[in-house]
């Protein structure tokens, strides 16, 4: 299912494989990933990348000591994330934000943002980033506010068009702030996106679960 | 690119590491991981230390996650699918962003968990794998012919675990140059080339 003709550039898919992206953007690149083949076979070989690197690396001697300890520990070992209930999520939400979604889109605690959008939102990043959800009316218009950082959307249900073309499920797109970019959900069904808006750094997670007890009883 | 030394690692090696794969899933066999243990622990505490040098403990913790989960899921592994170094890889990397989160002055809603975990149980797919081979090499290969520049943003990105701003701000470079440089080194490597 390749729908996606919009995706993350090359250095941003490499940021991910090194994992070295802030956690936020990273959960729009996982979105779009689970929507694009082509960015998936990317990453494959940017994760060869990765593990020739760390092979070329001088190797730092581990202990006796350390092996011996791990080898002892081994017989106690159980894998707790194997033993998971099946997810009781909807399939069409992306796994990557199943941490916050317990059944559907619909079930959230949708918030009126104008005629048009509804939003909920998802959590903080440790960078003060916002990450919601953003649910468009068809044919509503998609432009929430000003902010100062970059935006980073998946379009998770539905498609929106803007001066530059149509955008479909699965499709990544990164809007600088003097974009003036005016997108339009398309008129046969609302438009779902995921959306990360970068912060000042100062406002931490501790802030957002203060101002969002929501979301602190949603996952909890 | 000081930090580097010329290993390879020959096929006929990591053929002997899969296998080690193997006995561990049918047979929990513990020398095998003992074998796992002495190829794969100094790659991962070199990875650590690169991003932390000095800091011996937080590299031993970091090969005690990673060699935990190779025990653990050793069964889910399938080495027609996925080259071992790269499945290695990946799992430093998944648990270091897991000791980072959870070791972070700034606290982070969110869990790394289900945003990378597909990679350590899917492979790339027959069909690539068929030409993994191959592609190992000429990574290897091009590595020691990229511009230091280049190389040298690689190692920021991928080793030392620098976001492009971090890398912008050490090296003391426009944002826009590391990210061109980022560019083109994946170009001259050919790992965006979709065949
Ligand atoms: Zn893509």
């Amino acid at each position: 299912m390749d729908k996606a003709t919009n995706h993350p550039y090359d250095e941003l898919l490499a940021a991910y494989s090194a994992g070295s992206l802030p956690l936020s953007q990273a959960l729009c690149v996982s979105a779009h990933l689970e929507n694009c083949k082509s960015c998936g076979q990317k990453l494959q070989r940017l994760n060869r990348v990765g593990s020739q690197l760390m092979q070329q690396l001088k190797p730092a001697r581990a202990s006796e000591q350390l092996k011996n300890r791990l080898l002892d520990s081994l017989d106690a070992l159980t894998d707790e994330a194997a033993e998971h209930e099946p997810t009781k999520v909807d399939p069409s939400v992306p796994r990557c934000l199943h941490q916050f979604i317990d059944s559907n889109y619909n079930d959230l605690a949708w918030k009126r943002v104008s005629a048009d959008i509804h939003s909920v939102e998802l959590c903080r990043d440790s960078n003060g980033a916002k990450v919601e959800l953003l649910k468009i009316k068809p044919g509503g218009s998609a432009t929430t506010h000003t902010h100062l950082g970059d935006e980073y959307t998946v379009i998770l249900e539905g498609s929106f068009s803007d001066e530059g073309g149509l955008y479909r499920q699965g499709d990544f797109m990164v809007r600088t702030d003097n974009d003036q970019h005016t997108p339009v959900a398309t008129q046969d069904r609302e438009c779902i996106c995921l959306a990360v808006t970068e912060g000042p750094i100062q406002f931490t997670g501790l802030v957002s679960r203060l101002l969002n007890p929501f979301i602190r009883r949603g996952y909890a | 690119m000081q930090a580097m030394t010329k290993r390879k690692a020959p096929s006929d090696k990591l053929a002997a590491l899969s296998a080690c794969m193997t006995r561990i899933a049918n047979d929990r066999d513990k020398s095998a991981f003992a074998e796992l243990f002495d190829h794969y622990a100094p790659q991962i505490r070199a990875y650590s230390l690169a991003r932390d040098p000095g800091a011996d403990l937080v590299a031993d913790d970091l090969v005690q996650e990673v060699m935990t989960r190779v025990w653990l899921k050793a069964s889910k592994y399938n080495s027609n699918l996925a080259n071992l170094n790269t499945w290695i890889f990946t799992l430093a990397r998944n648990c270091r962003i897991d000791y980072l989160r959870r070791n972070s002055r700034y606290v982070t809603e969110i869990d790394p968990t289900d945003i990378f975990n597909d990679m350590e149980d899917e492979g790339p797919g027959p069909f690539q794998m068929a030409q993994q081979g191959r592609a190992e090499e000429s990574i290897r290969a091009g590595l020691e012919e990229l511009p230091r520049e280049q190389a040298e943003i690689l190692t920021k990105v991928y080793l030392e675990g620098k976001s492009h701003q971090q890398t912008s701000e050490e090296l003391k470079l426009p944002l826009g140059t590391v990210k061109s440089r980022v560019r083109l080194a994946l170009k001259k490597l050919e790992v965006l080339v979709v065949r």
